[in-house]
């Protein structure tokens, strides 16, 4: 692998993860706020907010895994090397 | 007069009630693993049809990544449940150990040439449909 191919490399691989946890880490709090407030209010619906926030935490979670696995392959198994 | 208030406040108000209260955390803790329990249970399911089509079709080292993909895919998805569980109650945030699951998945396929990194990614995202099925079948 050249050195550009390197460089551009590294470089997309820390703007893939950076750029794809913006979204969902401001997701990820304001759902856990809105979980948390509303525990606090009705407890006994907690098993429900909780099993909701919980399939929306895997949702918001994978747009990061999807940055990350991208970024990991642009590190690890290169399809751009040579 | 003090004690029949104090009396009066113990006997009716439920937030005083301790019993009650913990009777109540059971339920809510157990409708909690429930879902867990569904999801794991589709997620298994999908997992085992998932590796015999592609044991039949692309044979067993394409289906030896996808399990061990599908694997991590729910040991991710049980370490998220537990740390949402744990929210609120000896935690404030959630942590983010379960995002090393995926990386040291990658980190592993890439290593050792018996295993392709495709079929271990896509094997990981099988929780997925699951979750999907789940969210639909919700009431």
């Amino acid at each position: 692998m050249d050195s550009i191919t390197t460089a551009a490399s590294v470089v997309a691989a820390g703007l893939a993860v950076g750029l794809g946890a913006i979204g969902p880490g401001i997701g990820q709090g304001s759902a856990a706020q809105g979980a948390v407030e509303g525990i606090a209010r009705q407890p006994e619906a907690e098993g429900k907010i909780r099993g909701t926030l919980l399939l929306s935490f895997a949702f918001m979670e994978s747009l990061t895994i999807y940055g990350l696995v991208v970024a990991l392959v642009l590190l690890f198994a290169n399809p751009f090397a040579g | 007069m003090a004690s029949e208030t104090v009396d009066s406040c113990s006997s009716h108000d439920p937030l005083l009630d301790i019993d009650s209260s913990d009777s109540s955390s059971g339920v809510k803790s157990d409708e909690y693993l429930e879902l867990q329990f569904r999801v794991f249970r589709l997620a298994f399911l999908l997992t085992i049809f998932s590796v015999g089509i592609a044991g039949f079709f692309w044979g067993i080292h394409v289906s030896a990544s996808l399990l061990i993909g599908a694997l991590s895919g729910i040991f991710y998805f049980r370490l998220l449940a537990r740390g949402v569980g744990r929210l609120g109650t000896s935690s404030k945030i959630v942590g983010k150990v379960q995002l090393l699951v995926p990386v040291l998945l990658v980190l592993v396929s890439s290593r050792f040439p018996q295993l392709d990194l495709i079929p271990a990614l896509l094997g990981f995202l099988l929780y997925k449909p699951a979750l999907i099925i789940q969210f639909l079948s919700m009431p």
